[in-house]
């Protein structure tokens, strides 16, 4: 069965602001698909409607008019949720619990009990490499840390669709390597991934298909390499080519109807030389 | 379809063992916060009377040992009750914690109900801790007093003995206190669900813990006030209905107070155990209720 792993349908939430005449529509009709397997980003600015999407999505919080559906199932029944991880924006989870401890809460909240809880929460401990910090409290996690508990407890019922709300948010380069890192696995093994976010490049590597919400209206939306391509720009990257070599290709640029736009020297994000650099220190 | 898939636990409408996780949860937090930290206080207060008491006679002694404790016992576990209830849901919601629990398929309701099992337990294991140690506390009393009348009647005519010795022991530890103990537990587990009840709506645990403690005290006065009000004349029947909202909004406390036939040493009747164990079971269940109700319409 090939049932669309999100449906959204005429989707509008007003929320009432109390002893005011008027109210505050988050979202308008917003209709969107998530086909099975994809990672689909849900991006805009801050107060654009994404969080209060998602949360309708997981039936947190229940639409003014429209529908949302979970694998053919309507959101707001509690089964809907039998395939799904959520990570909501800035988790806290419970300070007084350690990594290890939290990881097996939330997986009797899914019934999982025995070896077989066991064995998840220690496979899970792993793929976020947070094993050695399993007997710590959460108080004393970093924020990245905390970040990849998070996504480790929405993967413990196997999930079939993972909701990130803001998954990189407030996390440094390297926290968010591992959690963009961890996303394309996830995408690898076949897991559906809906996250929203408002930092663009960090989604740009890892999102198939992406919405851009402003103001609660969808404004664009399609696949990534689409959307982002200049349609008649073209990129050529050479290794080790002589200024002859280059001289030659410019002339053969002019001599066409081509326009070269501009010549430089290739370099690298400040993200990669950040890491480079960070990581290099570590391992001295 | 997928192995993961294949491999999920299939979903029910209702489950023991999601409630349960809630509840241990719940008791772990709160043990975590060091909340049993009040049993310390009680025991201070029962060793500080103890000691201030050695002057009175024994009857006076026990009684005083009963009173203080009693009531003590029924305040704190009142206070444990509202303060440690009011914070459950509004921190939940703070900390984003909620989203994750119900981000997974568990109803609200299992939710609520596995979060004031919680309280409930962590009431019983506070009272039984403190009534363990005032039964300790009374017991050795009785056994030093018995011991202390058998030395100073050295010489006794058998009668005058036993009736020195059955004085002390009507005095002292009688299995009423138990029916007490267990009333003031009744008490404590209302509250609790009256505080989960208003911590739904409440924005912050402190307005939900001024609530509380506005509800405790009328509580206890409105069954005087009743009865004050019924006594008049012109009290008719909207005044009966009023009254009758009052009651269920604000239940009443005082029918919960039995630690005075306690102290006095009256037996309590079995009939009146079960008419207050019956109200404090219908009180929970009205609230709880409630509870569920306004938190399923409740916006996240």
């Amino acid at each position: 069965m090939t049932d669309t792993a999100v449906t959204v349908e005429g989707l509008t939430k007003v929320f009432p602001v109390p002893f005011h005449r008027q109210s505050i529509t988050a979202v308008h009709d917003l209709n969107l698909r998530v086909e099975p397997g994809e990672v689909y980003g849900l991006l805009g600015p801050n107060g654009s409607g994404k969080s209060t999407t998602l949360k309708i999505i997981l039936g947190l919080i229940s639409p003014t008019r429209g529908r949302t559906q979970i694998f053919g199932r309507d959101s707001s029944l509690v089964e809907s949720r039998e395939a799904v991880g959520f990570l909501p924006e800035n988790p806290y989870f419970y300070k007084f619990l350690t990594g290890e401890e939290t990881l097996r809460f939330f997986g009797k909240l899914c019934r999982l009990n025995g070896a077989r809880l066991k064995s998840r929460v220690h496979e899970l401990l792993k793929l976020v490499g947070l094993t050695n910090a399993r007997h710590q409290r959460l108080g004393t996690y970093s924020k990245g840390m905390l970040q990849r508990i998070g996504l480790a407890q929405a993967l413990i019922n196997e999930p079939k669709l993972v909701v990130l709300d803001e998954p990189t948010a407030g996390v440094d380069p390297a926290g968010s390597r591992d959690i963009r890192n961890l996303i394309v696995d996830l995408k690898r093994r076949g897991i559906t991934v809906l996250l929203s976010s408002h930092l663009l490049t960090q989604v740009q590597e890892i999102c198939d298909r992406v919405g851009i919400l402003a103001r609660g209206v969808l404004v664009r939306e399609g696949r990534l390499q689409e959307l982002v391509a200049i349609e008649n720009w073209s990129e050529l990257v050479l290794e080790n080519a002589s200024e002859a070599l280059l001289k030659e290709i410019e002339k053969l640029a002019a001599n066409s109807n081509a326009k070269l736009i501009e010549r430089r020297r290739s370099t690298t994000t400040l993200e990669r030389l950040f890491l480079d650099a960070t990581t290099d220190r570590s391992n001295k | 379809m997928s192995d993961a898939a294949a491999s999920a636990v299939r979903h029910r409408a209702f489950s023991p063992a999601r409630i349960f996780a809630i509840t241990t949860n719940t008791l772990t937090e709160l043990t975590r916060q060091k909340v049993f930290n009040v049993i310390l206080i009680f025991g201070l207060l029962l060793i500080g009377s103890s000691l201030f008491m050695a002057r009175f006679s024994f009857q006076q002694e026990f009684q005083i040992l009963k009173d203080v404790s009693l009531g003590v016992m029924s305040i704190l576990s009142s206070l444990l009750a509202i303060v440690a209830t009011a914070r459950l849901i509004p921190q939940d919601i703070e900390d984003r914690t909620i989203y994750t629990i119900l981000a997974k398929p568990v109803p609200r309701f299992e939710y609520l109900l596995g979060k004031l099992f919680g309280v409930l337990l962590l009431l019983a294991i506070s009272i039984a801790l403190m009534s363990a140690l005032f039964v300790a506390v009374l017991y050795l009393r009785e056994q030093a007093v018995l011991n202390e009348t058998l030395r100073q009647v050295s010489r006794p005519p058998g009668e005058q003995l036993d009736a020195a010795l059955n004085a002390v022991r009507v005095a002292g530890l009688k299995i009423d206190i138990l029916a007490g103990i267990a009333v003031i537990f009744f008490k404590a587990c209302l509250l609790a669900a009256l505080t989960l009840f208003v911590s739904t709506f409440a924005t912050t645990n402190i307005f939900a813990i001024i609530v509380m403690v506005s509800v405790y005290f009328i509580g206890h006065l409105q069954a005087t006030a009743r009865e004050y009000w019924l006594e008049q004349q012109s009290a008719g029947w909207i005044a009966h209905v009023f009254l009758a909202i009052v009651a269920l909004i604000f239940p009443d406390l005082q029918a919960f107070n039995l630690v005075d036939e306690v102290v006095a040493g009256v037996a309590i009747p079995l009939a009146l155990f079960a008419k207050t164990a019956l109200l404090g079971l219908f009180y929970i269940a009205i609230y709880t209720l409630a509870a569920t109700f306004v938190f399923y319409g409740k916006e996240l």
